[in-house]
């Protein structure tokens, strides 16, 4: 029946849908960058130029530095220069690591990306089944337990977490080393899965504590649903009735979440990486941070967002794929 | 129909002393409360009763889909067995294999991300009905027993891409796979416009007698069941109040709810059927006669008949009652202006880049004091029609006037367009999602008084809950629900305070969409009654959208029925309602059902040769 109040879904083909989406990812990236830019020299009017040659450094060296990069021109002068670097795929060169940006993020971007897909993996493995578990015993002993488990390890910070496994794990137990393990190449790090036990499950913890509750809501919801009563009454157990209906209907919002969780993780992996030593993109950001290397900072950050808008692009072609309501009106 | 006969038949499903109680956090709710039903092979029973009366949870028992917290007593027996000693197991084996269930929500009850084909195999699998490779065979071959055209192409396809008809014969598709003893069907055809409930109830007709599969059909429908049950059984609150032939029960009810259940369904004075199929026969001036029998209908194979698709674009048809009545037998108010005026009015849509008109250079005057019915089924444009004249769907082309006052972008008013705006009241169809839920009853009728600046910007709160009060009193509500929450009314009762908003501010016109679609026939009853009572209290005039054509008939001096964007006929609703000239409207009366068995035989009668003409 309708009514007076429907309002028009605005609808477009696969094609329009990502050249629109591209077209605005590329926007919001930009302001991004304007946005960080604009940040590190309002945090920091004096430039990163103390911080890259220390408290001693006279204002000769002072100045040399800020010509050489660029820092004596005005700040939209700067920017545009970056947006130009940028344009030529230049991110510039770190002021402290000897190497440029792209390098220095080039090494260290697989390796994070690797701990960040196994923690996901490995987080996913247990999240998913965990809240149909709690969602088919909603209110019993098992849900409520898993629930207040959940709750205590959600409203953990991270590096209290990772410490306290740290202390029970590897100093007690001494099953597993603090230190993360060290290498170049995402295959050196690999070799060594004992080290990346615990950075893997302090990341997982925080994940499967978030992940569960989205599949548990998502699967109570669609228990709900006419549908299940409809295959309930074709004779269809219970038990298949969720694997088989509900299961992929659940599914469908919590990998949507996933897709703009990215940047949250990003935010963890920052933790994580510095607290078990990690060689990855989180340390880098967070060694950048601390010796005020403008150009990693940017750098990092800006591969941040594109890993946003991947994500949140990413999610909804997903969405788009396994929901067929959706795919012809993607917009 | 034939008591005697089924009652020397063996039931195949009997029903003795069931009770059904919801264990709650308030108690003991009891549901059901110790019925007896017995139903045999063959037969439609139809289990009727309004919202709350224990129907629907009467027939989820029967399949042991009612949830946990529900304790049920009492025994039913399915050939014998009884169905609560089953194991879990053994209870799936009989669901959807014996047992079938078609349900209310066509547009949900069926998996949003399923192949059509794959839930229909799904029963068939369950129950080994058929090796694993032919399974979609049979599921296509279904599809096209139930009448979905392309069965192959739509087994493919998903749910959102039928319409909700079709969505239903799907789930009928899906009860009909194992050839199940019985069928239960909760509100089958509720959610379905009139002509597609008429096609369904066919289908549903034509099962019974076919297969010998027996129908328990839940519905507070008296039309449908009029149209298909062989017994009834009335329910009121829990208990089975009324049990019988549904001619008997239907023409002398003998309950006494049963009699006010009958009352409150608006009726249509009858039609002049033989003169209408007379005319769609296509031999104007000859009369067929249609008394129970229907003669052979000399269907003039060489001509298309004037019913066919062309012919429903027959150029449209205005009774002497078209205009509006005249101001001296309706204006209450000074000024000469209509309340409503469309010109040409034309709405388009733009969709994948194909233009859509949904309302296509429509005109219709409302006059001060008068109200008009607008009928039609989904998609007719009737909403669009009332969002064009509120002024929120933007205009193509032509123009509509409110009280003299052009309807344009709320950004342009002036100062008296403003004015006229709001001597606009709207009344939608949920009462129950067009109330804000934090807000009390006496917020949620004083808005526009707020809104508006009734009184002056400065009006005192004092004023306007006495204000308020009025308007409780005048929609016959208790002045002490000012402080309630929408929550803690029923649905007529929200619906009431809907119509008190409507009237706050004194409107001159009131654009109603389906305001009582969604209330139990008793409860509409009174809110139109409330309605009728205001309107000639204050006299405003009203747009009345409704898919209804008795609740129409009983409350608009005119009505306008509107087919695909387009007012197909306009007239007075005793002439239109009873004479329709215009093919669509004609096949519209006849596909709404009349709870009066022998005009219901007619109307079938009258639908057979209706849909003759156009095929």
């Amino acid at each position: 029946m309708s009514t007076l109040t429907k309002t028009k879904r605005p609808r477009g083909n696969i094609g329009t849908f990502l050249a629109r989406r591209i077209f605005q990812s590329v926007i919001v990236i930009l302001i991004v960058t304007l946005i960080v830019f604009s940040l590190l020299h309002l945090a920091l009017p004096q430039g990163p130029a103390l911080g890259v040659l220390g408290m001693q450094a006279t204002q000769e060296q002072i100045d040399a530095f800020n010509h050489k990069n660029g820092f004596d021109l005005p700040l939209w002068q700067q920017y545009l220069n970056f947006l130009w670097q940028l344009l030529h795929g230049d991110l510039g060169a770190s002021f402290t690591l000897n190497k440029p940006v792209s390098v220095a993020i080039g090494q260290r971007l697989p390796k994070t990306m690797a701990l960040a897909l196994i923690g996901m993996i490995v987080a996913l493995i247990v999240a998913i089944p965990m809240g149909i578990y709690q969602a088919t015993r909603r209110g019993k002993i098992g849900d409520v337990a898993l629930t207040a488990w959940n709750f205590v390890i959600y409203s953990t910070p991270s590096f209290f977490l990772g410490l306290i496994l740290v202390i029970v794990f590897s100093q007690w137990l001494r099953w597993f080393p603090a230190q993360a393990p060290q290498g170049s190449t995402v295959g050196e790090v690999l070799a060594n899965p004992a080290g990346l036990v615990l950075p893997v499950l302090t990341m997982a913890l925080g994940i499967i504590a978030t992940f569960s509750r989205y599949m548990r809501s998502a699967t109570i919801d669609n228990l709900s649903e006419d549908y299940v009563r409809t295959a309930r009454a074709k004779g269809t157990s219970v038990t298949v009735v969720v694997t088989r209906h509900v299961v992929r209907n659940s599914l469908t919002p919590v990998i949507a979440m996933l897709g703009y969780y990215l940047p949250v993780m990003f935010g963890g992996m920052i933790v994580v990486e510095s607290l078990f030593n990690y060689p990855g993109m989180g340390l880098l950001f967070w060694t950048a941070a601390q010796t005020s290397d403008y150009p990693v900072l940017l750098g990092c950050v800006l591969i941040i967002a594109i890993a946003t808008v991947v994500g949140s692009l990413l999610a909804d072609l997903i969405q788009a794929l396994l929901d067929p309501r959706t795919r012809g009106e993607l917009a | 129909m034939s008591s005697e006969t089924t009652t020397a038949r063996e039931p195949v499903l009997e029903i003795t002393d069931l009770t059904v109680d919801f264990h709650t956090d308030n108690g003991v709710i009891p549901a059901v409360k110790g019925i007896s039903l017995n139903l045999y092979p063959g037969e439609v029973l139809a289990l009727v009763g309004e919202s709350g009366s224990g129907k629907s949870v009467t027939s989820m028992a029967v399949l042991r889909l009612l949830p946990g917290t529900a304790k049920v007593g009492g025994t039913i027996r399915f050939a014998g067995n009884d169905l609560a000693t089953l194991s879990e197991a053994k209870m799936n084996g009989v669901r959807g294999k014996d047992i079938a269930m078609v349900f209310q929500e066509p547009m949900t009850a069926l998996n949003p991300t399923m192949r059509i084909g794959e839930q229909i195999t799904e029963v068939l699998l369950n129950h080994d009905m058929c090796p694993k490779d032919q399974a979609w065979e049979r599921a296509v071959e279904l599809l096209g027993r139930v009448g979905i055209p392309e069965p192959e192409r739509r087994a493919k396809g998903f749910p959102h891409e039928l319409s909700g008809g079709q969505r239903q014969r799907v789930v009928i598709a899906i009860a009909l796979a194992c050839n199940p003893r019985i069928i239960i069907a909760d509100e089958p055809t509720t959610a379905l416009d009139v002509t597609v409930q008429a096609e369904i109830l066919d289908l549903i007709r034509g099962l019974a007698a076919e297969s010998n599969t027996a129908f328990l059909l839940v519905t507070h429908n008296m039309g449908v069941v009029a149209d298909v049950a062989d017994r009834v059984a009335v329910m009121f609150r829990g208990n089975l109040v009324e049990e019988g032939p549904a001619e008997r029960v239907l023409l002398a009810p003998e309950a006494d709810y049963s009699r006010r259940l009958l009352d409150a369904v608006p009726k249509l004075p009858e039609a002049a059927w033989s003169e209408i199929a007379g005319i769609a026969e296509g031999v104007p001036g000859q009369i067929v006669q249609i008394d129970g029998v229907v003669s052979e209908p000399a269907v003039d194979g060489a001509t298309p008949g004037p019913g066919s698709e062309a012919a429903l674009g027959q150029t449209s048809v205005r009774h002497d009652g078209a205009t509006p009545v005249t101001e001296a037998e309706f204006a209450r108010e000074s000024g000469t202006e209509a309340a409503l005026e469309l010109v040409e009015a034309t709405v388009q849509y733009t969709r994948k880049g194909a233009t859509f008109t949904a309302l296509d250079a429509v005109s219709l005057t409302i006059a001060r004091g008068e109200i008009v019915g607008l009928v039609g089924e989904s998609g007719s444009g009737k909403s669009t029609l009332g969002r064009a004249a509120l002024g929120l769907a933007p205009l193509a082309g032509g123009h509509v006037n409110i009280f003299g006052q052009p309807v344009r972008d709320r950004a342009l008013l002036n100062r008296r367009e403003r004015a006229a705006r709001a001597r606009v009241g709207v009344i939608f169809q949920d009462p129950g999602s067009s109330l804000d839920p934090r807000m009390t009853i006496a917020d949620c009728i004083a808005e526009p008084l707020v809104v508006h600046g009734w009184q002056g910007k400065r009006a005192s709160s004092a004023l306007r809950r006495k204000r308020v009060a009025e308007l409780l009193d005048a929609v016959e509500l208790p002045t002490d629900f000012a402080d309630r929450y929408p929550h803690e009314l029923s649905g007529g009762q929200r619906q009431r305070v809907g119509l008190a908003r409507s009237i706050a501010l004194e409107p001159g016109l009131i654009i109603a969409d389906e305001p009582t679609s969604a209330l139990d026939v008793s409860v509409q009853a009174s809110v139109l009654a409330v309605l009728r009572e205001l309107q000639e209290r204050y006299g405003f005039a009203c747009l009345f959208i409704s898919h209804d054509l008795a609740v129409v008939h009983d409350i608009a001096h005119r009505v306008a029925v509107m087919y695909r964007g387009g007012i197909v006929e306009e007239g007075l609703s005793s002439e239109v309602l009873v004479r329709p000239q215009h093919e669509y409207s004609k096949r519209l009366l006849a596909s709404a059902p009349s709870p009066d068995p022998v005009e219901q035989a007619r109307r079938r009668a009258a639908r057979a040769i209706l849909a003759e003409s156009v095929a």
